[in-house]
C-alpha cells in the first residue's frame, strides 16, 4: 500500500463512521450544526494525528516497545488523554463558543473507539511516517462523515448553514420558495438517529449496486 | 529484574512526563481561560460601564440579593458604583423576575436590565423594552407602571424599592466584603 | 427530598442517557440485538457507573481540587474507570463465575464506554453533592437498561420483517431508535 492508498483509504473504504460504525455517540450528538461538527473534526485530528504519530514512535523502537507491551492499553490511554486534556484547555481559552457548545464530547474524545483502534490496529505496527498518513487520512475521513450529517441536519432543522461564527450560509428562501417552515425536528435528538439512518442505507445501496456492476462485469468477462 | 515492575515504571514515567506537559499547557491557558469566562460573565454589567477603569470585586447578597457587584475607582477604596443582582416576586412564588440594577454613587440609576424572568409570556416579555423613567432610586414615584403587565411592573418596582433601601448605606461603605 | 425524585425521574427518563444525551451509542447498537445481552450489558453498566462515579467523584472532590489540578480530571478518571473494570473482571472471575460468565464478555467493552466516562464527568460539571450523585447515577443506568432492553425487543422482532436491502442491519436499527426518541422527547413535557 502507497501513502496516497495510505491516506485516502480513510475516506470511503474504511471510513471509521460509516464502514466501520465507530465514534457514533459524537456524530450524533455534536451535528446539530456544521460549525460544531468542524470543531469536533479538528479536535478528532490533532488527537488522532498525535496519538498515531507518538505511539508509532514509541512502538518501533524494539528495547522501548518490549518494555511497554504488557502495559501497552493503560500507555495508549494516557497518552490519548493527556492530547485531549491539551484541546480540551486550548478550545477553551480561544473558542470559548465552541468549548461551550461541544461540552462534555470533547473530553469523551478519549473514549472515541476511533483512536484508541487506530493506536492499536495500526499505529503500534507501521512507520511513524505511515501512522501519522493514517491518523490524518482516518481523521479527516470521520470529520467528512460528521460534516455530512450536519449539513443535512442544520440546513433541514434551521436553513442555514453555520461555517464558523458569524460565517454563515442563508438558505431559508428555499424554505420559503416551498412555503413550509424548517423542520426543527431535524435539531432535535430524533433527527440525529433518522440523519444517520437514513444516510447510512442510502450509502448501503449505493455499495450494494457498486457490488452488483462488479459481479456483473466479472461474469460478463469470464 | 521483574518485568511487571519495569513496565510499572514505564508506565509511571510515561504518566509523569504527561502530568509535567499538562501542568505547562495549563500554566499557559489558565490565564487566558479564566479572562474569557469572565468576560461572559460580566458581558451584561458591561454594557453598563466600561469595565476595565475600574476595580470589579464581588459580594454575595443575602434574602432577595444575588451576587453585588462593587465597582470601585482604580486603586482606591471609593466606590464609584454598585450593580446588584436582585429578583422579585411576580404572580406565584416559583416565578421570579430578576434584575441587574446599577447605580452609580450618586444615587443615579446608571441603568438596569431584566436577565431572567418567567412570567405571562408575551405581556410580561416586552416589558423590558419599556422605559420606566426611574432615574434616581430614592425617588420612586416617577415609576411609570405599563397597564396591562401590573404584576410585573410591581416585581420590577420591588426590585427597585429592594435596591433603594440599601444603596445609601452600602454607598456609604456598609458593604462588607 | 423533592430535589432527589427530581433529579431520578429527569435522569432516568427526560435527560435519558441513550436517546437525549447520545452517550453509550455503541454498546446500544452493538449488543441489543438479544434480550438476553441487552440486559447482560445493561447491569454491567449500571455496576461499572456505579463504582467508577462514586470513586472518581471522591478523588476529584477530596484529591484534584485540594492540589488544584482540576485539569488532571479527564486523565485520573479514564486510568480509573479502565483499572476498575480490570478488577471487578479478575474479581468476579474468582468469586462468582456464573456472574462472570454472564458479565464478563462485556466488562471490557466498558472500558470505552463512553456513558461510564461522560456520567462521571456529569456529575462534575453538576455539582451535585454525593446523595445526589449516587440517585443520579443509579437512574441514568437504569434508564440505559430501560432503553436497551426496549431497543433488543424491537430487533428481535425486527429479525422477521421484510426489511429493505439497503435498510438492513445498523439502518433500520437507527431509524428504529429515532421513533424511540420521539417518544421519549415528550415526556420532557412532564415537569
Amino acid at each position: 500500500m502507497n501513502k496516497k492508498e495510505n491516506f485516502v483509504k480513510g475516506f470511503i473504504k474504511e471510513n471509521p463512521l460509516f464502514v466501520s460504525l465507530l465514534g457514533m455517540c459524537p456524530s450524533l450528538a455534536v451535528t446539530t450544526s456544521l460549525e460544531n461538527a468542524i470543531g469536533m473534526t479538528m479536535g478528532v485530528f490533532f488527537v488522532l494525528v498525535l496519538s498515531n504519530l507518538i505511539i508509532s514512535l514509541i512502538m518501533s523502537n524494539p528495547k522501548l516497545a518490549e518494555l511497554v507491551k504488557p502495559v501497552r492499553i493503560p500507555v495508549y490511554i494516557v497518552v490519548i488523554a493527556t492530547l485531549v486534556t491539551i484541546v480540551e484547555m486550548f478550545m477553551h481559552a480561544f473558542v470559548i463558543d465552541l468549548y461551550r457548545a461541544l461540552g462534555v464530547f470533547i473530553p469523551l474524545i478519549v473514549v472515541n473507539c476511533i483512536i484508541l483502534g487506530r493506536a492499536e490496529a495500526f499505529a503500534s505496527s507501521n512507520k511513524p511516517v505511515n501512522s501519522l498518513i493514517d491518523g490524518a487520512g482516518m481523521a479527516l475521513g470521520y470529520g467528512a462523515a460528521i460534516m455530512l450529517i450536519s449539513i443535512f441536519r442544520e440546513f433541514l432543522g434551521k436553513g442555514t448553514l453555520t461555517i464558523w461564527g458569524d460565517l454563515q450560509l442563508n438558505l431559508t428562501f428555499f424554505f420559503n420558495f416551498l412555503k413550509i417552515e424548517p423542520i426543527a425536528m431535524f435539531v432535535q435528538p430524533v433527527g440525529a438517529f433518522l440523519t444517520f439512518g437514513l444516510i447510512l442505507a442510502g450509502i448501503t445501496a449505493i455499495a450494494n449496486n457498486h457490488k452488483n456492476k462488479l459481479a456483473k462485469e466479472v461474469t460478463n468477462n469470464g | 529484574m521483574n518485568k511487571g515492575f519495569i513496565s510499572g515504571i514505564v508506565l509511571l514515567t510515561i504518566g509523569l512526563v504527561c502530568g509535567i506537559l499538562l501542568s505547562l499547557v495549563n500554566h499557559f491557558t489558565a490565564p487566558i481561560i479564566t479572562r474569557e469566562e469572565n468576560k461572559i460573565k460580566y458581558a451584561a454589567l458591561a454594557e453598563f460601564y466600561t469595565l476595565a477603569d475600574y476595580d470589579l470585586s464581588e459580594v454575595e447578597g443575602t434574602g432577595a440579593f444575588g451576587t453585588i457587584y462593587v465597582l470601585k475607582e482604580k486603586g482606591t477604596d471609593n466606590i464609584e458604583a454598585l450593580v446588584y443582582t436582585v429578583s422579585a416576586q411576580g404572580y406565584s412564588d416559583s416565578q421570579l423576575v430578576q434584575m441587574l440594577i446599577a447605580v452609580n454613587n450618586d444615587l443615579s440609576v446608571e441603568g438596569y436590565k431584566v436577565v431572567a424572568q418567567q412570567e405571562t409570556t408575551g405581556f410580561g416579555a416586552d416589558i423590558v423594552e419599556n422605559d420606566f423613567n426611574v432615574t434616581i432610586i430614592d425617588n420612586l414615584n416617577d415609576f411609570d407602571a405599563v397597564a396591562g403587565v401590573t404584576k410585573t411592573s410591581n416585581a420590577i418596582r420591588e426590585c427597585f424599592t429592594l435596591v433603594s433601601q440599601r444603596a445609601v448605606s452600602d454607598l456609604g461603605g456598609g458593604l462588607s466584603e | 427530598m423533592d430535589n432527589l425524585i427530581m433529579i431520578a425521574f429527569s435522569a432516568f427518563i427526560i435527560e435519558n442517557i441513550i436517546l437525549t444525551q447520545f452517550l453509550g451509542i455503541c454498546p446500544f447498537m452493538g449488543v441489543s440485538t438479544k434480550r438476553s445481552s441487552a440486559l447482560g450489558m445493561g447491569m454491567a453498566v449500571i455496576f461499572v457507573m456505579l463504582m467508577s462515579s462514586s470513586v472518581t467523584w471522591v478523588l476529584y472532590r477530596y484529591v484534584l481540587e485540594t492540589f488544584d489540578i482540576e485539569y488532571m480530571r479527564t486523565i485520573v478518571f479514564i486510568l480509573v474507570i479502565a483499572s476498575l473494570v480490570q478488577m471487578v473482571e479478575t474479581f468476579l472471575k474468582k468469586v462468582s463465575p456464573a456472574l462472570y460468565k454472564a458479565l464478563g464478555i462485556y466488562l471490557p467493552l466498558i472500558t470505552t464506554n463512553c456513558a461510564v466516562l461522560g456520567v462521571a464527568l456529569l456529575n462534575i460539571s453538576k455539582g451535585y453533592n454525593f446523595v445526589e450523585m449516587i440517585v443520579y447515577t443509579t437512574f441514568i443506568g437504569l434508564g440505559f437498561l430501560f432503553v436497551m432492553y426496549i431497543f433488543s425487543m424491537m430487533r428481535e422482532k425486527l429479525d422477521y420483517s421484510p426489511v429493505p436491502k439497503a435498510f438492513k442491519g445498523a439502518p433500520i436499527a437507527l431509524v428504529i431508535a429515532a421513533i424511540l426518541a420521539i417518544i421519549f422527547s415528550r415526556f420532557g413535557g412532564i415537569i
